[in-house]
């Protein structure tokens, strides 16, 4: 069980990305956090495992509370969250492996990791999470020659290496193109359905969250506007969805998504 | 008034012209420049003035040169067109330049005010032509004496450019064939050399005589005191034995022993003779004189003295030059140069690059001072040239490789540590931001998501360092940085072209090499 209370997050500029924030997500949850470019999903996101300082309120998870983490601690609970990025932020000259790897790294001594010692378990892991994602014959390539649906199940793979609990995913599909989307988007329902690993996942794309989130919040210019269960969001009209993402906002009809597919809002 | 929409040269709807046109134009007459000015074109009027201004600077200084001795203008500048017809060209384009800058200045000042109108540029284009045209005469160009001179510098070029003669020697050895003459003659003039099997020997003819004498006595014609020279006895002298097809030197040994090489009185240079393909020559020379005043007489009275024939011959196959081998040796201690200097320049440079990376030293005031006092260091540094590193460092050092490796590190940590520093800077945060993610620590961080993204760039950044370093090591000798620099200058000023021209071959092909190898690593990185 995660809990967020009255988050907050004032960047130095002054920026309110997160005003008083709060919701609660129970373990197995498929959690797909809504809302425009710049609302706040990333910095939600990156408060959770605190790769961004929240500025005030708590996030409680197993009894801890995040927010107030520091050092060697903090670093343990990281441990626990698998994080899925956008951009896949692979290390593009390393090899796939090594991306794999990285994953293991707040497990492993620091002093053998520092030249690119992983013990066996850890490298016998690598390759079933690889043959799990169907990308073993790509190990020894370097990241940057994958293609991008590629690249993704890699970034998934980097994050399935830390034993996660929780993942995390800040717009996975955003870089994808449909087919590859609903592809990588299967890989983590699969991964919340088998392994019951909770997943909080922002998308843009309403026709996906409909399809694979099981409850929704949506976010608007720092606030919580929007909360709602998988039945609730498979009634959601065009109004309600605008009432989130503002008047420009346009949905996707299942047929675009079997060729050419516009996002619902321009970026 | 409305400008018409989408025109390239669109001016600001400007204001109309202070004075009338022709008034301008008269402005512009006296003062180039100002009526363009006050005609509402301030930055051009200023141009115009500035250029007049330095051009007749530039002017009186070259017609100065040219004619130094004459007073009064006019026959200074006749004379200068006289002696450099170029100047005539000057003159005529600069006269151009004047006329056409008072009809710019009617033109300008009759379209201020309106709109859309491009303003003529040729005025600029004819104060350029006066400005290059000076330019050519500052630079003493002839290219006509460029082409002649090609021609007389050919037999030069050629040793530089084919200097392969020099690459290899042969062991040496001197042979002498000698003769005995006695002065003055006796009953017993000194014997014939006895022949000699393989060994050269001379046979002079006769073994005495007389070597020219001087003496001042009166002339009995002129009775006047002069010099009178007395011509020695004429020998003939054949020589047996020699090694066929090398020149071979006459020597004199006078009666005190000293020795003194033939001079050819007619050509005033040294004799040389050439003997035929049996080792044959003959020569008939006038005994010289002898050297100083005493003549060391034996016991008989006569003095003894021996006549030469000396020959630098050949012995056995042949061998490298010294000057290849030094040539070879120099360009080994070259490289070297170069790679310590890269060495040196890497190690010191990369914490130097940390601290001239804006994204790491943004965080605060005094951080970001750092990043602009290390950055200033390094343009200041990177802005002196090796060569000047050099002579301040052989102050220090003095002379050899020492103080051109100490140049080039120099300024390899200035160009380097920028080059590194933007390679920093242009690092991709989202890795970094997932290996954090992780639960990595920060050894690790900087190990799995910092150092993969800037090792490649470093790695091609330190070989092109290391390319330019040897470039540079070739010719930081020229001031003493050690190196094949050094022995090129010391041969060229000698004239000594074939090999300066091994140097040059030398440091080609090192370059070439290095430019394809260098490439070649950094393809695979980039």
């Amino acid at each position: 069980m995660l809990e967020i209370r009255n988050l907050t997050k004032i960047y130095e500029d002054g920026t309110k990305a997160l005003d008083n924030v709060s919701f609660s997500v129970p373990d197995g949850e498929f959690l797909v956090v809504i809302g425009l470019s710049g609302s706040g999903k990333s910095t939600l996101l990156r408060c959770i495992n605190r790769l961004i300082d929240p500025t005030d309120g708590e996030i409680i998870w197993n009894g801890e509370d995040l927010a107030k983490l520091q050092g060697e601690d903090l670093r343990k609970a990281r441990r626990k969250i698998g994080m899925v990025f956008q951009h896949f932020n692979l290390v593009e000259r390393s090899t796939v492996l090594t991306n794999l790897l990285t994953g293991r790294l707040g497990y492993a001594k620091t002093w053998p990791t520092m030249l690119h010692r992983f013990s066996k378990a850890d490298r016998d892991k690598a390759w079933a999470t690889l043959a799990r994602m169907g990308i073993e014959d790509q190990a020894h390539k370097l990241a940057r020659e994958l293609s991008g649906g590629q690249q993704q199940r890699v970034g998934i793979s980097r994050a399935l290496m830390q034993d996660p609990e929780l993942m995390l995913a800040d717009e996975p599909v955003a870089s994808l193109d449909p087919v590859l989307a609903h592809s990588i988007l299967q890989h983590l329902e699969n991964l919340n359905k088998e392994d019951e690993l909770t997943i909080i996942c922002s998308l843009h794309y309403l026709d996906l969250v409909q399809r694979y989130s099981t409850s929704v919040i949506g976010l608007r210019e720092g606030h919580l506007v929007y909360q709602g269960t998988k039945k609730e969001i498979q009634k959601m009209t065009d109004d309600e969805f605008k009432t989130i993402y503002g008047e420009e906002a346009v949905r996707i009809s299942d047929t675009s998504l079997e060729g050419s597919v516009g996002e619902v809002v321009e970026e | 008034m409305k400008a018409k929409k989408d025109r390239v040269y669109k001016e600001e709807p400007s204001l109309p012209s202070l004075v009338p046109a022709w008034l301008a134009a008269l402005l512009s007459a006296i003062i180039p420049g100002l009526g363009q000015s006050l005609g509402r074109a301030i930055k051009r009027g200023i141009i115009i003035f500035g250029s007049f201004a330095s051009l007749v600077g530039l002017l009186i200084w070259r017609f100065r040169i040219a004619a130094p001795r004459d007073t009064g203008i006019v026959d200074i500048v006749l004379k200068a067109f006289r002696l450099q017809p170029v100047f005539i060209v000057i003159a005529v384009f600069f006269g151009l330049m004047y006329i056409w800058n008072i009809v710019d200045a009617y033109q300008v000042s009759k379209a201020a005010g309106k709109p859309d109108k491009r303003k003529p540029v040729i005025v600029f284009a004819l104060i350029l032509i006066v400005f290059f045209l000076i330019g050519w005469q500052i630079g003493k160009i002839d290219l006509y004496g460029f082409v002649t001179q090609f021609d007389d510098s050919f037999p030069i070029l050629k040793q530089v450019l084919w200097p392969w003669e020099k690459a290899i020697s042969y062991p040496t050895e001197e042979v002498i064939g000698t003769a005995e003459l006695g002065y003055p003659c006796t009953d017993s003039p000194p014997p014939q050399s006895e022949p000699r099997e393989e060994k050269p020997y001379l046979i002079a003819d006769p073994t005495c005589g007389t070597p020219t004498l001087e003496e001042v006595g009166k002339n009995p014609e002129t009775d006047e005191w002069e010099r009178m020279v007395t011509p020695g006895t004429v020998i003939h002298v054949e020589g047996f034995n020699f090694d066929p097809d090398q020149e071979v030197e006459i020597w004199w040994r006078d009666s005190a022993g000293r020795f003194y090489i033939h001079r050819d009185l007619e050509t005033d240079t040294n004799l040389k003779v050439m003997p035929d393909e049996d080792g044959y020559f003959e020569v008939d020379l006038v005994w010289p004189f002898p050297i100083g005043d005493t003549i060391r007489t034996n016991v008989q009275g006569v003095a003894e003295w021996q006549l030469q024939g000396k020959q630098i011959s050949r012995i056995g196959t042949w061998e490298i030059s010294e000057e290849l081998e030094l040539a070879f040796v120099l360009m080994i201690e070259t490289i070297f140069i170069g790679m310590m200097a890269t060495f040196f320049g890497v190690i010191l440079s990369v914490p130097v690059s940390f601290l001239a990376a804006r994204n790491l030293m943004s965080a605060n005031a005094f951080t970001l001072g750092i990043y602009y006092f290390v950055r200033f260091i390094l343009n200041v540094i990177r802005s002196i040239e090796p060569l000047i590193w050099a002579i301040l460092a052989i102050i220090i050092v003095g002379l050899g490789p020492f103080a051109g490796i100490l140049a080039l590190t120099v300024h390899s940590i200035a160009a380097l540590g920028k080059l590194y520093s933007e390679a920093i800077e242009s690092i991709d945060p989202g890795p970094i931001e997932a290996v954090q993610a992780t639960g990595a620590n920060w050894f690790q961080i900087v190990m799995f998501g910092v150092v993969p993204q800037i090792i490649p760039p470093f790695v091609s950044f330190t070989i092109y360092r290391w390319d330019i370093n040897i470039r540079m090591s070739t010719i930081i000798g020229i001031v003493g940085g050690g190196g094949i620099g050094y022995i090129l200058v010391q041969w060229i000023r000698n004239w000594k072209y074939q090999e300066a021209g091994i140097a040059v071959w030398f440091i080609a092909i090192t370059v070439a090499v290095l430019d394809y190898v260098s490439a070649e690593i950094r393809e695979r990185f980039v």
